[in-house]
């Protein structure tokens, strides 16, 4: 919009071109996100098969551990992207850093136990195996990430970079929630770094990637 | 009219549902309190495109308003993000020459201390508040504002640097 000489001129202007708009309701980007993220899981399951394990009725502790810290990261940092969708002095967005330490726990985790058992961690059937995962959650990361944006892009975030970087560490722990319905790996040190990595990647292509996306 | 809290509420949800009337007159209540809110805080060269632009940005974000929360401190978020891009864009700009005309008057802007742009300010360490607040408020040039604080003037400028962008990262904290 080209600015009027006066306030008044572009006053009338602006109220000239008033229409009725639907508010952001945080429940109905609550909603929304999950809805991505259920058709992303569910779409996994579809073309990859659930995991062979939970079929034949097992269930391993470290994967629903791991599991569900990265559920809980990715609702945690999907409640702060849309908080920082609607703007409000007084606003908390960190709450996400929280869920976010708990699950560095599992990349900690990883190296500590990669470290102690030394090069097999690097061979390259693991390597491939945990690239797959990397590519396969980042992909799995997609819906819920373009939703996110679209979403503050309707909104008005006052921090784009650090929305960005939330909204990709959502998207990526989304995609490496369903990946890991299928992924059939319970080593810690495959879940702590390679799963890791599409939450770190995603984070860092939402930090790069988002912030001219919804500057406003 | 009175630009308190539940009339402009009140407008505002008016607004969106498409009251032309309503919209009316609550950009003029807006209009006013931005003047006030932004007293002080920028050259008033600049105060008409601030308070204008920020309007812009009112009208075009008027849906991330929720109706079930204050409106005040949702125009002062908006607000405080107008008023950081424009230092920023000085910054960019290199506009560091003197403007004589930009003494403020001491009218206090009356509104609520913590949706302030003081407040914000107030969040940096006090050198980098001092480095914005000579050469991006009050115009001074990097020269005279290292002459003014004591700092050098690459200090002046990393002080700017580094002060705007944790305004930038603050804007919503109280």
């Amino acid at each position: 919009m080209t600015m009027p000489h006066t306030s008044d001129a572009l006053i009338a202007e602006l109220v000239d071109d008033l229409a009725p708009v639907k508010p952001l309701r945080f429940g109905e980007g609550i909603a929304l996100t999950l809805a991505a993220a259920g058709v992303t899981a569910v779409a996994v399951v579809a073309a990859f098969g659930l995991r062979a394990e939970w079929l034949a009725g097992h269930l391993d502790p470290m994967q629903l551990v791991s599991t569900g810290l990265f559920l809980g990261l990715a609702l945690a940092a999907s409640v702060t992207v849309v908080v920082m969708s609607r703007p409000h002095v007084g606003s908390d967005h960190s709450g996400w850093r929280w869920a976010a330490a708990m699950a560095g726990l599992l990349p900690l985790a990883g190296v500590i136990v990669a470290a102690v058992r030394g090069s097999q961690t690097l061979s390259s059937e693991v390597m491939r195996h945990g690239a797959e995962c990397l590519a396969g959650g980042s992909i799995a990361s997609l819906l819920v990430f373009a939703l996110l944006v679209l979403w503050l892009r309707r909104g008005a975030p006052t921090s784009p970079e650090r929305a960005g970087l939330v909204a990709g560490v959502a998207a990526g722990a989304f995609g490496i929630f369903a990946a890991s319905l299928h992924c059939p790996d319970n080593d810690i040190v495959h879940i702590g770094l390679w799963h890791s990595a599409a939450v770190v990647a995603m984070g860092l292509v939402g930090r790069v990637v988002v912030p001219r996306l919804i500057r406003w | 009219m009175r630009a308190d809290e539940p009339t402009l509420a009140r407008l505002m949800r008016l607004s969106q549902q498409g009251d032309k009337q309503a919209y009316a007159t609550l950009l003029e209540a807006c209009q006013r309190w931005l003047r006030a809110y932004y007293a002080r805080r920028v050259a008033p060269s600049s105060l008409d495109d601030l308070v204008q632009e920020t309007l812009i940005a009112l009208h075009t974000k008027r849906a991330s308003w929720d109706a079930s929360r204050p409106f005040l401190p949702w125009l002062a978020a908006i607000a405080r993000y107008r008023w950081v891009d424009h230092l920023r864009r000085l910054y960019r700009a290199d506009e560091h020459e003197l403007h004589e005309e930009l003494i403020g008057t001491d009218e206090e802007p009356g509104i609520a201390a913590r949706i302030s742009l003081d407040r914000l300010l107030g969040l940096l360490p006090p050198a980098q508040e001092r480095a914005i607040a000579l050469v991006k408020i009050e115009g001074l040039s990097i020269a005279e504002a290292s002459a003014a604080t004591g700092q050098s003037e690459s200090l002046v400028k990393v002080n700017i640097h580094r002060g705007l962008k944790k305004l930038a990262a603050i804007i919503e904290k109280e």
